[in-house]
């Protein structure tokens, strides 16, 4: 592991209209981590991901990414958002969503013949082979899903945020959609937030639990046997406690 | 029409109209997908103050328009990317607050005004020549702004927060996006009028909308059907003798409800758009 963390979190709150989102969350993610943020609904997840992301800001604490405040790495950040249906009606073709991976990197407003050789060969990973003309509208949802990963590997991140990629996704695709995470993962840090970490079990390093406080998980705790029995089980890895005591337990879930 | 042109207000008319349609295809496209037609029609209404306070301070009207038009196009644009949930409630309170001020202050400044239902249904046959060039050099900053931003324009109107983690500067250009917005609004009431303003900025792009697959031919194709609207109504208003504002919305309102039709026609002869998986490959070889 490399000595120097990815991302640093010391003391971070949030709060949203005088509600807490967030108390007192520190944890550091290390390089090439495979991150899993859990929790339950309004438990702060996408928040968490958002204050690492540098598209909010804390209300105390301090956020370091490579050493720096995330906006000013926010370019080696590759980012696929909750709800990527949200904007379906727009007149946009799936070459230029992916396009937008490509914005600003050559400091202007404007893409190159190579930035689009890129996003070809990324659609292409993801099986996309032949829809780089077809208007977003069009699409299903695990190919909307796949479009928008495209999207945020074009921009050849270090570090990939996923929240809830597999909403809209098959169970086939979901397992299609870990491994190649699984393989981006050999040179990138992932963080990605779910609900079901069943899936996941056989990839994730480490795991963070937000509800309002996080709490982490390293590797150490994820042993091979614990993540087989979650995966064979019927019940959730998130159930800290009975029947299964999969992660150590804490407090206050 | 053609003899018509020999006189110099219809000319001004057809260049007005033009430089019109030049504006309203790629303002009123990026009005429709960021669903700005509500702040677009605050802003119009809130400008009816500026013609209030040019007269009491007996300012040339433009000015008061453009700066009460700015004014509240950056205000109502403060507080829509400060609280998205309740931006509505504020734009219609200075879309109120713009017209009554405008009310009052002609009511307190003494003498004849200018008529209000010039400003309220537009008078193109009466656009002064400096318009025309007023017209120009905005036609001309909004056509540079748009082609030199389009992808950082289209990344924002689609993905704002995806732009920003690009290191776009979405506030800048949002802001300066909707100042072009105000703009537009005062040198297009000047053509159709405050009440249809809405609708010529709005009707070409949502016809548009429907049959293109990009953010840039859907400004393309709103540019040629304003071009089309507003010449057919010019040369309606100037055969029939007809208020042009009016004419020029009920042509564009035509092709609205004709686009109904055309989907319609459409919808029955071709067969259902494919949805199907085609065959997937697998994502790590």
């Amino acid at each position: 592991m490399a000595a120097e963390p990815v991302i640093e979190l010391t003391d971070v709150s949030f709060s949203y209209n005088g509600q807490p989102v967030l108390k007192n969350v520190s944890f550091t993610v290390e390089q090439t981590d495979f991150l899993a943020v859990i929790g339950p609904n309004g438990g702060g997840k996408s928040t968490l991901i958002k204050l690492v992301l540098g598209l909010l800001k804390p209300d105390s604490g301090r956020i370091r990414v490579f050493g720096k405040t995330p906006r000013k790495v926010s370019h080696r950040f590759g980012y696929v958002p909750q709800d990527t249906s949200i904007n379906k009606s727009f007149p946009i073709s799936v070459m230029d969503v992916v396009l937008m991976g490509r914005l600003r990197h050559h400091g202007r407003s404007r893409v190159a013949a190579s930035d689009r050789k890129r996003a070809i060969k990324t659609l292409e990973m993801l099986g996309l082979n032949g829809f780089e003309n077809r208007k977003i509208d069009d699409l299903s949802g695990g190919q909307n899903e796949r479009v928008f990963i495209a999207r945020a590997l074009t921009t050849d991140p270090d570090i990939l945020i996923l929240d809830e990629p597999t909403a809209g996704v098959d169970t086939g695709g979901q397992t299609e959609l870990y491994s190649l995470l699984k393989k981006l993962n050999e040179t990138k840090t992932i963080l990605v937030v779910s609900h079901d970490l069943m899936v996941m079990s056989s990839y994730v390093k480490t795991v963070a639990c937000v509800n309002q406080h996080v709490h982490y998980h390293d590797s150490n705790e994820l042993t091979d046997a614990m993540l087989e029995m979650g995966y064979q089980c019927p019940v959730d890895l998130i159930a800290h406690g009975m029947p299964h005591r999969i992660l150590k337990t804490h407090k206050d879930f | 029409m053609i003899d018509a042109l020999q006189f110099e207000f219809m000319r001004n008319a057809l260049f007005a109209g033009l430089f019109a349609s030049l504006i309203c295809g790629i303002i009123g496209s990026f009005v429709v997908v960021n669903r700005l037609v509500f702040l677009t029609g605050g802003i119009a209404h809130a400008a009816y103050g500026g013609i209030g306070l040019a007269f009491y301070f007996g300012i040339p009207y433009i000015y008061g328009t453009i700066g009460v038009a700015l004014v509240a196009a950056l205000l109502m644009t403060a507080v829509t990317l400060k609280s998205k949930t309740r931006s509505d409630t504020f734009i219609g309170v200075l879309w109120a607050v713009g017209m009554a001020l405008g009310v009052i202050l002609l009511d307190l400044t003494p003498g004849y005004h200018a008529d209000l239902m010039s400003y309220l249904f537009g008078s193109i046959l009466a656009v002064p020549t400096a318009d025309i060039w007023w017209m120009i050099a905005l036609g001309a900053v909004t056509l540079v702004i748009t082609v030199y931003f389009y992808r950082d324009i289209l990344a924002i109107s689609y993905d704002a927060e995806f732009a920003r983690l690009r290191g776009v500067p979405v506030n800048l250009l949002y802001f300066t996006f909707i100042a072009l917005v105000a703009l537009s609004i005062v040198f297009i009431i000047r053509v159709v009028g405050l009440i249809l303003v809405i609708a010529l900025l709005t009707i070409p792009p949502y016809i548009a909308e429907k049959y293109v697959g990009s953010l840039r031919m859907m400004m393309i194709v709103s540019i040629v059907l304003s071009v089309i609207f507003n010449v057919s109504g010019l040369w309606m208003a100037y055969s029939y003798d007809l208020t042009s504002g009016a004419a020029i919305i009920m042509v564009a309102a035509a092709g609205f409800f004709a686009s109904f039709g055309l989907d319609f026609l459409i919808s029955r002869f071709r067969k259902p758009p494919e949805t199907e998986e085609p065959d997937r490959q697998p994502a790590c070889r």
